[in-house]
């Protein structure tokens, strides 16, 4: 019950911090996740 | 905003973006320019319902994201080289335009001073972004500021068409091509279109042309807001307005450049980034398209459209010399 909580409570911090950064900023976190998930993942990007 | 918001608009920014990538191959024209095509026959022929608007209107962040992760394919080596001359083109090509819109619109045309200066903003900085700042700035009607943002997005649809042509017509190198691109044409989205629609090195050039043009609305906005305030016309000037109108995007991009040229990428790494931000612009590029409204276009007025016209002229026929002598 209490991990259920934890989640609920990380998801909206999550998405309170997502919506206070300026849309620039938030290009840059999109890039910074997508260069972790491939260069620490090693995940393929297809074209 | 909550996700169920935006997923309508995603979902048709994600079917638009593999549509185009399927029609340009099977047409073989580049999936960039498909994708704004796409973008405007769907908003203007077919109509998007308006629970889409949310998450189309997505497409600027996808732009960033991808020119910050584009910062991974560029060659640090090549930009140091060549990189100090064409930033003093872009201070001069920057300063010329604002400049002769000013003088134009104030002086030849009789248009009101606030809407020669949102004209200038956007034909000299980055389009329908540096009117909004600057318009902020020196307390423009909504009226001046849909006038000239129509303008702006007028001769983005124009350039996006003409640049390519005449860069063939001329057999323009891809640095070149992408730097006239960069330094004269308008908004940042049709600029890296039109650049990589080229070559990849036009569409590198152009995007990093078009950044370090960019940088200087903080200047800009600056500027003006010092003009209108001195003339007590209400306006606010602060040193914070440099780092608030910085594009911050352009650090990511400088980031990623900054760690490819340390070799922290493999090669396989470097080519999924690069499809990555591929994907990102096909997403960016569709949402663009649903903005070019040629209803709003055909409102444009004539002499709002004559002055950036001789201003674009006269930018991009200089720029265009001056860097077929530079490379």
């Amino acid at each position: 019950m209490s991990t259920s909580i934890e989640r609920w409570r990380l998801r909206n911090g999550i998405r309170a911090r997502w919506a206070a950064l300026e849309r620039d900023w938030q290009s840059v976190v999109v890039g910074a996740t997508i260069v972790a998930l491939v260069s620490g993942l090693g995940l393929p990007i297809p074209w | 905003m909550g996700v169920r918001r935006l997923l309508p608009g995603l979902v048709a920014l994600c079917l638009g973006a593999v549509l185009a990538r399927w029609v340009a191959r099977v047409v073989g024209v580049n999936h960039l320019l498909v994708a704004i095509a796409l973008g405007v026959i769907v908003s203007n022929v077919v109509g998007l319902p308006d629970e889409c608007d949310p998450g189309v209107a997505t497409h600027k962040l996808w732009l960033g994201s991808g020119i910050v992760l584009m910062g991974a394919s560029i060659s640090t080596a090549t930009v140091l080289a060549v990189g100090g001359p064409v930033f003093l083109v872009v201070l001069a090509v920057t300063g010329l335009t604002l400049v002769v819109v000013e003088l134009l619109a104030r002086n030849v045309f009789g248009l009101t001073e606030r809407l020669g200066t949102l004209l200038a903003a956007g034909a000299s900085i980055c389009g329908v972004s540096a009117v909004v700042a600057v318009a902020g700035a020196v307390r423009a009607t909504e009226d001046q500021v849909a006038y000239a943002a129509a303008t702006v997005l007028l001769f983005d649809a124009i350039t996006i068409v003409v640049y390519p042509i005449v860069g063939d017509l001329l057999e323009l190198s891809g640095a070149v091509f992408g730097t006239w691109a960069g330094v004269s044409m308008f908004s940042t989205g049709p600029v890296v279109a039109v650049g990589f629609a080229y070559s990849d090195a036009a569409g590198q050039w152009a995007t990093m042309t078009k950044l370090s043009r960019n940088a200087l609305i903080g200047v800009v906005v600056l500027g003006y807001a010092s003009y209108y305030a001195r003339r007590g016309d209400d306006g606010t000037a602060s040193v914070r307005t440099l780092w608030a109108e910085f594009p911050k995007f352009v650090l990511g991009f400088l980031a990623l450049a900054a760690l490819s040229s340390l070799g922290v990428f493999s090669s396989a790494q470097q080519t999924s980034i690069e499809h990555a931000y591929n994907w990102l612009f096909l997403l960016a590029f569709v949402g663009l398209g649903t903005e070019i409204r040629l209803a709003d276009i055909r409102s444009t007025g004539l002499l709002p459209a004559v002055v950036v016209l001789l201003a674009l002229l006269v930018g991009s026929l200089l720029s265009l010399t001056v860097l077929s002598v530079l490379f």
